[in-house]
């Protein structure tokens, strides 16, 4: 078990990405704080199951837009089980739709949840991690911060806004041995990707070199490693995991 | 109320705890950031560990005015301090040796200030006003 009695909170946990690396966390021996905003069933399966596995796993609702709730859950984290170890920003959504006609809101509320979120949760832990010089920050990005399509201008924006964070964030904490790094996924099976992959067909799948999607345990696996003591010298690094498809290659 | 020697053996201990750094590398004209390998983050935490330590309130930029004379030419000629930069400093570093700087006036030597006895001075300053 390489994360053996680590404490992990990983947030947007749920479902998609998250449970994936939620599950993954709980196998290598983490205790997982869930943190989800709405999917409550979704939440309790996974605890449910995780712990049949003999997993520790618990889940904690939180808004992640709102930098208090964060602090809470931090702060409600390091109760149960103490100081944390590490942190997983996670939690995103969409709002697609061309620019010239998107509303304020559909801005505001990916900026909010992708880029303000990942803030109040680093902002929660970063101290306390400086500190205990011991630390590990994953923030899930998209390679749509650098390879991007019409409609995600505000998607794409708080992406790569988040590339940017984790390259300066880990400047400020290297010297006390906390380290900060991103993971670009490329498509991915989950929900989130579902609306898009409907609507384009198996012409993603055929972009993809490797034709495939990738699965939420393609992005985990990669957590693992980044949250492991192996990924020690590695920080403010961005790893696109996307079977190839941010090469640009055409097929012939 | 705490000897100067007290308030200097916590305030090592502070540093000890702060910087991971050995008790017998910290001497009193120890510079936090040249001697002791300081960085911006290590500020902050020296900052919140003194204040516990001491039971003392240290306003913002009132212990370490790193960046005082950010890119204002009042203070600043040339990368140095001019004379109204160095009255400044005296009026918001009383605690502060600043002999060897006035010779410089270098603003790039300014972190040469913050050193061990500073600190010390400084709580004792504190503690004093409490």
């Amino acid at each position: 078990m390489r994360l053996k009695d680590q404490v992990a909170i990983v947030t947007g946990g749920s479902r998609g990405i998250g449970k994936g690396i939620v599950q993954a966390f709980a196998q290598e021996g983490a205790k997982v704080a869930l943190v989800f905003k709405g999917s409550q069933a979704a939440a309790d399966a996974l605890v449910a199951e995780a712990t049949a596995a003999g997993g520790t796993v618990k889940a904690y609702q939180c808004d992640v837009t709102k930098g208090e709730d964060a602090q809470a859950v931090v702060d409600a984290v390091e109760k149960d089980w103490g100081p944390i170890n590490i942190l997983v920003n996670n939690a995103g959504i969409i709002r697609d739709g061309l620019f010239v006609r998107m509303e304020p809101a559909d801005w505001n509320a990916v900026i909010d949840t992708n880029l303000n979120g990942t803030f109040n949760f680093c902002r929660a832990v970063a101290f306390a991690m400086a500190r205990q010089r011991k630390g590990r920050i994953i923030n899930v990005s998209s390679i749509a911060a650098d390879h991007t399509n019409p409609g995600q201008t505000n998607y794409a924006a708080s992406k790569g806004a988040i590339n940017a964070f984790t390259r300066a964030l880990a400047t400020e904490l290297a010297s006390r041995g906390v380290t900060v790094n991103a993971i670009a996924p490329g498509f991915i099976a989950t929900d989130m990707s579902e609306a898009v992959r409907n609507k384009a067909g198996d012409i993603i799948t055929k972009m993809i070199p490797m034709k495939r999607l990738g699965q939420p345990d393609d992005i985990a696996k990669v957590a693992v490693f980044l949250a492991s003591a192996d990924a020690a010298y590695i920080t403010g690094q961005v790893i696109k995991v996307d079977g190839g498809l941010s090469l640009g290659a055409v097929a012939v | 109320m705490k000897t100067q020697e007290e308030i200097y053996l916590k305030v090592s201990s502070t540093l000890v705890e702060a910087l991971n750094v050995d008790e017998d590398e910290i001497e009193p004209s120890s510079t936090l950031q040249g001697d002791l390998g300081a960085e911006s983050i290590d500020f902050l935490d020296i900052v919140f560990r003194l204040e516990r330590e001491f039971n003392i309130k240290i306003p913002r930029g009132e212990l370490f005015p790193e960046s005082i004379f950010q890119g204002d030419p009042e203070f600043v000629e040339n990368g140095k301090i001019t004379d109204k930069g160095l009255n400044e400093l005296e009026t918001k570093m009383p605690f502060a040796d600043l002999s060897t700087f006035k010779k410089s006036r270098e603003v790039s030597s300014i972190g040469d200030l913050f050193t061990v006895e500073m600190i010390t001075k400084y709580i004792q300053g504190k503690l004093a006003a409490k």
